[in-house]
């Protein structure tokens, strides 16, 4: 770790803060995938916030400000914390955000409390505690960066040992419980290593904001893939960029580092959850998009075909779509060559009326799956493609719909 | 039914009794599975039906009783059960793969904390192929119907190569053909010599494909072959004279509002 912090090309002390918040930000990256598919995210801010009361009564024992004594009265509060949001839930009638919402502003008043007390002695050695409120990445020293490394690697080991019986508790509880798995020593571990990241982070981001450096890698991390062994590194790749160039900033513009690392975490997200291909906001827009056109043009192509070889008025193909939908639907498809505007209206060109044909035995297909589905083998576990249902099911299948089908009304024109 | 053989029942209880605080929801059961068997349980809604395969297997904390899996006590026999969850019961949003799910089947007995070693994928290949998932293994079981998502959860139950089988409503929620389906599988997994136990509401589909029935209501209305415990006599006993399904005489016809 030394090393790595003397070859980085920065100044020495801003070396010691990227290390560190590097490798906060790649534990709580990692942690942070177990709590947000545990869905215990709001779990890990109580916790955050009850290390607070951790820091001031452990400063008050010790009387000095030592890194290790007050990381250890936070993780004892931390835990002390999570027992009791579960205690609460457990065993009274208490919904689990109501527990967290009670054990988070708790436990937080009594750490502005304590802390305001410790100010009001005008003791010397208290200075810079409020810095667990916001986080102060400057402060970090070399062996705060040491001792972050040493859990991380803890953290990283650990989870490659368990990584089977965790992802099965996680996905599956009721399963793992019948292979004989120990669930409540698993969940118990993973609460340990949340307090661990917790507490690592606690310092640099602060109590208030750290849940955003657990819960952000998480999120954007899944929105990029679909497999947990990939999820954990994306997490933590991006949970360690995030906390280096977040505690940089601040410290370079002498601001708190939580807000700072937050607020960049959040632009993460926000793009991710945007842009993420196949499950992003963009992508789902699109696809209604383009799903609400082709129902739109195959609606009015097949309304234009039934209506027979006369022309037919725009205001005839209503139907319950809204007539400026109709006449943009109709430019489009006279822009394609589908139909052709008279003066008496719009009738079908050879084209069109192809491709009016192709839509009703495509529906004609659908109509017999769904009425004869059951009866078609198809030898596995297809299931139609609502965009390509003869691609989907294969030739066989078709061929056998197409004749179990072959009551309904027959594709026509004018019929209707 | 082959061959009623001499071993012992895969799964018997005797005097369960189970209470959600001071509800009864299971009281004194005495029901055997014969091993071998394609066996259901049925039985009214909020009857204790999952319940009962839950504290039956030890998953669940019985309040008095006995369980026996293959004659020995079920939390020591666990390794002889697949158990198959409710299938809303996990979050199907989880990343993680079709392969990886029923890769899940093995870990117990290729150890938990090593690599899937190459001699476990003919396992998973043939589970997999046995409920027409093959061509799925690679997806993201998000992008699965419910249908598939239960034929994921039966090839992991496969993969597990338990000689006792335990579903718990597999069918609610699932379309025709991978009921049919899934009911081939698992006949030919009795054919093997296998048991299998099923919670299931389709008394026409018990009467039709089963070869024994537990018959529930908080209390063990009859065990038996189908035909002897699905009696009209037992059906009123344990459904109440109006809500026994397909009418008091037990036929299958639904009636006709429900179609």
């Amino acid at each position: 770790m030394d090393a790595l912090i003397d070859a980085l090309p920065l100044p020495y002390t801003d070396a010691v803060v990227a290390t560190g918040a590097a490798v906060l930000g790649l534990l709580a990256g990692l942690v942070g995938v177990l709590a947000v598919l545990r869905r215990r995210t709001l779990v890990g801010d109580a916790l955050s916030h009850a290390a607070l009361p951790g820091v001031a009564v452990a400063f008050l024992l010790a009387g000095v400000k030592d890194t290790v004594s007050l990381l250890v009265g936070a993780a004892v509060a931390g835990t002390l914390a999570a027992v009791l949001v579960l205690a609460l839930e457990r065993s009274s009638r208490v919904r689990p955000d109501t527990a967290i919402g009670v054990v988070l502003s708790g436990s937080f008043s009594l750490g502005i409390v304590l802390l305001t007390h410790i100010a009001a002695t005008g003791d010397a050695g208290q200075a810079g505690l409020q810095d667990y409120l916001f986080g102060q990445a400057a402060g970090l020293v070399q062996a705060d960066v040491t001792l972050f490394a040493a859990l991380a690697a803890g953290t990283v080991v650990v989870l490659a040992l368990l990584h089977r019986p965790l992802t099965v508790v996680l996905f599956d509880a009721a399963f793992a419980r019948s292979t004989g798995l120990p669930i409540r020593l698993l969940e118990l571990v993973s609460t340990v290593l949340l307090v661990v990241a917790v507490v690592v982070g606690l310092r640099t981001v602060g109590a208030i904001l750290m849940v955003a450096m657990i819960v952000v890698p998480a999120v954007a991390a899944r929105q990029v893939t679909g497999r947990l062994a990939t999820m954990l590194v994306v997490a933590g790749v991006v949970g360690a960029a995030v906390g280096t160039a977040g505690s940089l900033l601040s410290t370079a513009t002498r601001t708190p580092t939580g807000p700072v690392v937050v607020l960049l975490g959040a632009g993460v997200v926000l793009l991710a959850l945007s842009l993420a291909p196949g499950r992003g906001v963009l992508w789902h827009a699109r696809r209604l998009r383009r799903d609400r056109r082709r129902r739109q043009r195959e609606g009015v192509l097949v309304d234009v075909a039934a209506a027979g070889p006369a022309p037919v008025a725009a205001s005839a193909l209503g139907a319950g779509r809204p007539s400026r939908a109709v006449r943009r639907t109709l430019r489009r498809l006279r822009r394609d060559g589908l139909v052709r505007a008279t003066g008496a209206g719009w009738s079908l060109t050879a084209a069109g009326q192809g491709a009016a044909t192709a839509v009703l035995a495509r529906r004609e297909l659908w109509w017999a799956w769904l009425e004869h589905g059951a009866e078609v083998a198809v030898g596995d576990a297809r299931e139609p493609d609502p965009d390509d249902l003869a691609g989907s099911l294969g030739a066989e299948a078709v061929e056998r719909l197409r004749a179990l089908g072959g009551t309904a009304p027959a594709v026509a024109g004018g019929a209707r | 039914m082959s061959a009623a053989d001499a071993r012992p029942p895969a799964l018997e209880v005797r005097g369960l009794t189970v209470s959600y605080g001071r509800r009864p929801v299971l009281a004194d059961v005495d029901a055997t599975v014969p091993a071998g068997t394609l066996s259901a349980v049925v039985g009214p809604n909020g009857a204790g039906k999952s319940t009962l395969l839950q504290a039956a297997l030890g998953l669940l904390p019985a309040d008095s009783g006995r369980t026996l899996v293959e004659g020995r006590p079920a939390r020591a026999a666990l390794d002889r059960v697949a158990y198959v969850p409710q299938r809303d019961a996990v979050d199907w949003d989880f990343p993680i793969t079709v392969r990886e799910v029923v890769e899940m089947g093995r870990y117990r007995a290729a150890g938990w904390f090593r690599r899937v070693r190459r001699s476990e994928r003919p396992v998973v290949d043939e589970s997999l192929d046995r409920v027409g998932m093959t061509a799925f293994a690679g997806r993201q079981i998000s992008q699965l119907s419910g249908g598939q998502r239960q034929r994921v959860f039966l090839a992991r139950a496969l993969a597990q190569q338990a000689p006792l089988l335990v579903m718990d409503e597999p069918f609610a929620g699932v379309d025709a053909r991978t009921e049919a389906a899934l009911l081939d599988v698992l006949t030919a997994v009795r054919d093997e010599g296998r048991s299998v136990v099923v919670v299931h509401h389709d008394l026409g589909t018990v009467r039709a494909r089963f070869d024994h029935a537990l018959l529930l209501n908080v209390r063990a209305v009859a065990c038996g072959p189908v035909a002897e415990a699905l009696t009209p006599a037992n059906l009123r006993r344990a459904y109440g004279a109006a809500g026994v399904p397909g009418g008091a005489a037990g036929r299958e016809e639904e009636p006709a509002w429900t179609r």
